[in-house]
Formats: C-alpha cells, structure tokens, sequence
C-alpha cells in the first residue's frame, strides 16, 4: 500500500536552523517535497541560495532550487550575519551544488507547483515572508491550492530583533500582513514556542553520536549557531525554523490556540510585531493557528529520530 | 517610626477607592497630597468621588487637586460600564463637605515634590496625564521624585482596552510616553501582577459583613464590577489593581520584579498605548527605567487589607 503523500514547498533563508528544519522535513515519509525557494534575510540572497543548493546535495533532495526577491516588499533588507556567519551557514564543510539554480524565479516555481498539484500543497517558510507575500498577491487564483503557510515568525509574547519585533517578520512585515489578511490557513510558530524549543548541547551530542553524515553537520551546524546564543545568554540553542515542521507533523506535542492575529505595519517600537487578539476584543475571526508552547523532552526525541532516518548514508 | 511622605493621583473609580481606603490606614505612610484625573469616569466625578473617599475615611485635611480633564492627544475613554456611572458601583456615600483646593494638580504636586526635596513617592493609579503636565511643566520634577509607583500597562499578555494596551495607559498614551521617556524611576504594576492580586467574593464578602462605614461602601461599591467579572468569565473577584503601588510602599516585600526598560507605543495601527518592554527580548532598549513587577503573595495582601478595612 502507497502512502498518500503531502506536496510540500520549502521556503527560507537558510541559515542554521532552516537547514536544521530541513533535515528534519526531508526525514518525513508522508512530505513529497516537491522544490526550495529561497529568500534573503539571514544572509543575502546569492548566500542563501548556495546554502540551499548544498543543502538538498547533503540531504540527496533531487528538487528544483529557486531562488526569490532578493529584498523585501519595500523595506530595505536586515541581514543577522551575526548569528550565520559570513556565508549564511558557516560552521561544516558542505557537498558542492548537485544542480544549477531553476530558471524560474521563486513565485514562480511556487505557482507551478500549486498549478500542477492535485493535491493541496503545504509551504513551510521559515525566512522572511517575502516570496509568499508576492505569490499572495500575484497568483490570487491559486490560493485555493495551498493547505496551510506553516511559518517560523513572530511572537506574542515578545520580539527578538526588537523588543516587539521577531526577525522574520521584521524583514518583511507588509509580507506577514498579506499573509493575515489572505484567508488561507496559517500556522505559526512564534517565539513563543521557539524560545522553548531549546536544544541543550548534551542533546546535539546524541546527534553527533548516531555518526551519520548529516547527522555531524546537524551537530556542527549546532555548535557554530550556539556561539551567538550563548553570548546572549541562552544555555542552548533555539531551534526556531524546525517548529514550523514539527509542529505540522506531530502537532500533538504542541500547544496550539486559534487567534486573529495582525502584523502592525506602522509604530515607533512595534513595527513588524505579530498582534494577537488573545481576549477576542476585535470580534475578528481567527486567521491564524498560533503554536504557543510544546513538550522539550518530545521536540528533543522527534529531533533525533529525524537526524538517525539518514543512518548508513555514506561519508562523500 | 517615621512615615514614607506619599501623592496619590487618581481616577478614583471602584478599585481606586480600595487603594485610597488602604493608603490612609497604612501606619507607613503618610499622604501629603491627593489629585483627581479623568478616567474611569469624568473629572467632575473622579474628583468628587476621591474627596468623598477621603472624607468617608476621616480624612477630610489632605487637600484635593483637580487635575486633567482630558488627555493630552488621544481621544477620551472611560469606563462606566466597570464602574458605574459615578465610578463608585452606585454605592451610598456622603458629600464631602471639605473645603475645596484651589490651583491645577501639578503645581501642588511640583510644590510638594520640592518641598520634600526628594523624599515624595508618587502612586498614580490612572492615566498618566497629571504626571506627564508636571513633568513638561517642571524639568526638574523629576530630581525630586524618589519613586513613581503607577498601576498601568502589561508586558507578557494581552491588554484590556485594545489587543495590547492596558485601560489607563491607553486613557492617555502620550502622556504615559513621556513619563516613561522622563528619567523618573518608575516601579510599574501591570496587569501581569495585578490580575493575581484579588479578592474572592467570599473574601470580599468577610470584609463588607464588619459593619463600619468602610466596609459597608466596599460591599455595595464592588457588586457591580464582580457581577461583570462573573459575565466576563474571569471568576467573581475583584482585582485589586490600584491598591498594588499603595501596599507595595509599605509592604515592598509582597511583590517581586524585574529591572527592564519600558517605552510606550503612540503610533501604528494596533500598537497604540502598548507598553513595549524589553525584559523578554534579546534586544535591549538600552537604559533601564522601571522596575516591572510580575509577582505578589496574594494571601498577605488579603490579610492585611481585611485588617485594615476592618479597623476603621
């Protein structure tokens, strides 16, 4: 008996923890990844998409690589080379490319893949929301296809980049907007949950035992991104972007509220902060399946089981 | 013992009358000064309600400044529908016969403030508009405060006015701006803590079964504002949110907080009289002014509030 399988898109800037949440979406039996796109905001555009490329080469992801705006909507572009290094994703030696970059732009590549699918198809992006704000907007005629935006963005809680802002969203905030007011469905995967999504180095250690050769890049991905985290205080790393697949996959450990939520566009200190009306006050309907809290320890195991599915690969 | 020298600016509503009836027991304070502003209801009310409180509580010498009757930008809002439409819950109380207080609210407070050469606390407990008219007024003014203790704003949940803003700093989110911008050292009561210190019914019940005026009034004052509760599904409690800065200054050991920094949102389309704090941040503002508290021992404060209603 076949599976029925999830046409999936993989969206993102990567960037450590979008390469992370990588490996763990090619590590899913029922996703049929079906192509990247990429878009800056960890690192420049031309960065991320050599990311990407070497990326699908150590996960053996035959995919089209397309590559998106290289800025935002109409802001100008934030980089975090602080936490990515120079090249995005520094840290491991990486396989060269396995094939060239699609000629079709991102928004393109995405509209073909919901045109041609008989199935809804899932887009999990975990950079800025750039490339899906434009398709959003340029493809209105395929929003129908799209099962769910799954994205690593935001917070309710609280910001990073600023006090109320979260990096993602506020790269892009117009794009996050778009997305709010779509209709289509949205899942979020905020600060919220991924400030509790923390991967201790005793646990990326176990990864690096299983001895397979993406699971000692993951494990050296790990110890380069834990660098500027354990400057800014944190005792792990927060592995953000994978929420946004984990989350869609085992949602059960996760803790998930229904919300309206809205990106304010405008403010002195709240540019690009994710509003959500928590008490109802607005009397809008919820736009937005917003992932607040999960269970560590369950994160932690469904992590490793992802990084073991690649054991008996051989060392390029 | 000698008395902390305190002013209280409020926009005495229901939970500010709880707060004026505790100030004036506390044997660890002294109030030097009292100023009525617009908020929960009107000027006109607030400021007869504030010197009612006071004379109810005997206290008919500490004088009475009327302040703003409106804030600075924003348009006015009150809340009848929490505290009546006097702001007492329809609860029977006598007219103060008191003299009035001629003179705006922030000169007084100015006066006093220098007066005290640094030794005044300030507790407002509505919007900050007062606050913010001394503080334009008077640059120094901020030299002479030793503490603000306000009842405002939230960090680390949702607001109760729009999806992020707290009622009394959205009452007048320009003038909590600049208070915030000032220097002044601010010790902040948000909603984080406020909403964990409340009274059950039956505790309020306790308090109102004594028998002396004072708890006759909190009986027939908070009805109104624990029915509501009850609709609103939050339990039949009555938060004590204005009377956290008072007990704070004799009883700084019920409550505990954290140092952060604070800004207030006057733009965007949602953001407007949003406390954006930095405390859960990566990202620091900087500067530290406040000290934000985040929890109290609720059953000290419901041991010491009944002692002190109970014992006038």
């Amino acid at each position: 008996m076949t599976m029925k399988k999830r046409p999936v898109i993989l969206d993102g800037d990567p960037g450590h923890d979008d390469a992370i949440a990588w490996v763990v979406a090619a590590s899913v039996p029922e996703f049929d990844i079906k192509a990247i796109t990429t878009v800056a905001g960890n690192q420049t555009l031309a960065k991320v998409t050599y990311n990407a490329q070497r990326i699908a080469a150590l996960l053996h992801l035959d995919v089209p690589v397309a590559k998106g705006r290289p800025v935002p909507l109409m802001s100008d572009l934030i980089i975090a080379p602080n936490f990515h290094g120079q090249s995005g994703l520094d840290g491991p030696q990486l396989p060269e490319p396995a094939r060239g970059v699609s000629p079709l732009s991102a928004i393109e590549m995405m509209a073909k893949v919901l045109r041609e699918s008989e199935e809804k198809v899932t887009i999990i992006a975990t950079g800025p929301q750039t490339n899906v704000g434009a398709l959003l907007l340029t493809h209105p005629e395929l929003k129908d296809k799209i099962e769910v935006i799954s994205t690593m963005g935001g917070g309710i809680r609280n910001g990073n980049w600023t006090p109320a802002a979260e990096f993602n969203i506020l790269v892009d905030p117009e794009a996050s907007y778009i997305e709010n007011v779509s209709g289509v469905p949205l899942q979020m995967c905020g600060l919220d949950v991924t400030e509790q999504a923390i991967v201790y180095p005793e646990d990326w250690e176990k990864i690096r035992a299983l001895g397979n050769p993406v699971a000692k890049v993951v494990a050296e991905w790990f110890d380069f991104f834990f660098i500027h985290l354990s400057e800014l205080g944190w005792k792990g790393a927060t592995l953000h972007d994978p929420c946004a697949v984990l989350s869609l996959v085992h949602p059960e450990i996760f803790d998930i509220r229904d919300y309206y939520v809205i990106t304010e566009l405008g403010g002195q200190y709240t540019r690009g902060e994710t509003v959500a009306d928590v008490y109802g006050i607005t009397g809008n309907k919820p736009n937005c399946r917003a992932v607040v809290g999960l269970d560590r320890e369950k994160f932690v195991d469904y992590l490793i089981e992802a990084c073991r599915t690649y054991d008996g690969w051989e060392v390029e | 013992m000698e008395r902390i020298p305190v002013w209280i600016d409020t926009d005495c509503g229901v939970d500010d009358a709880l707060a004026l009836l505790c100030a004036f027991q506390l044997p660890e304070l002294e109030i030097t000064g009292l100023s009525a502003t617009a908020g929960n209801v009107t000027l006109e009310n607030t400021y007869r309600n504030t010197r009612d409180i006071a004379a109810l509580a005997g206290r008919k010498d500490i004088p009475v400044y009327k302040g703003a009757e409106k804030p600075w930008i924003a348009a006015p809002r009150t809340s009848e529908y929490v505290h009546g439409t006097d702001g007492l819950g329809g609860a029977k109380i006598a007219h103060s016969d008191a003299p009035e207080t001629e003179g705006h609210a922030w000169d007084a407070l100015y006066s006093k403030a220098k007066e005290l050469n640094g030794e005044l606390r300030i507790v407002a407990v509505g919007p900050l508009t007062d606050i913010a008219n001394t503080i334009i007024k008077y640059p120094d003014f901020p030299d002479y405060v030793k503490e603000l203790c306000i009842m405002g704003g939230v960090l680390a949940g949702p607001g109760n006015t729009n999806m992020t803003a707290e009622f009394n700093i959205m009452g007048d989110p320009h003038a909590a701006a600049c208070v915030f911008k000032s220097g002044i050292r601010i010790v902040m009561f948000g909603l984080d803590v406020t909403l964990q210190t409340y009274l059950t019914k039956e505790e309020v019940d306790v308090i109102s079964n004594t028998g002396n005026d004072v708890c006759r009034l909190i009986g027939e004052a908070t009805a109104k504002t624990m029915a509501l509760y009850k609709t609103l599904g939050l339990g039949e409690i009555m938060c004590m949110h204005d009377s956290c800065p008072v007990l704070y200054l004799a009883h700084p050991e019920f409550f505990s907080g954290k140092e952060c920094c604070v800004r207030v949102e006057t733009g965007g389309e949602h953001g407007l009289g949003k406390t954006v704090s930095d405390l859960y941040s990566d990202a620091k503002f900087g500067d530290k002014n406040t000290l934000a508290m985040l929890k109290v021992d609720r059953e000290a404060v419901v041991k010491l509030v009944t002692d002190i209603y109970q014992s006038y």
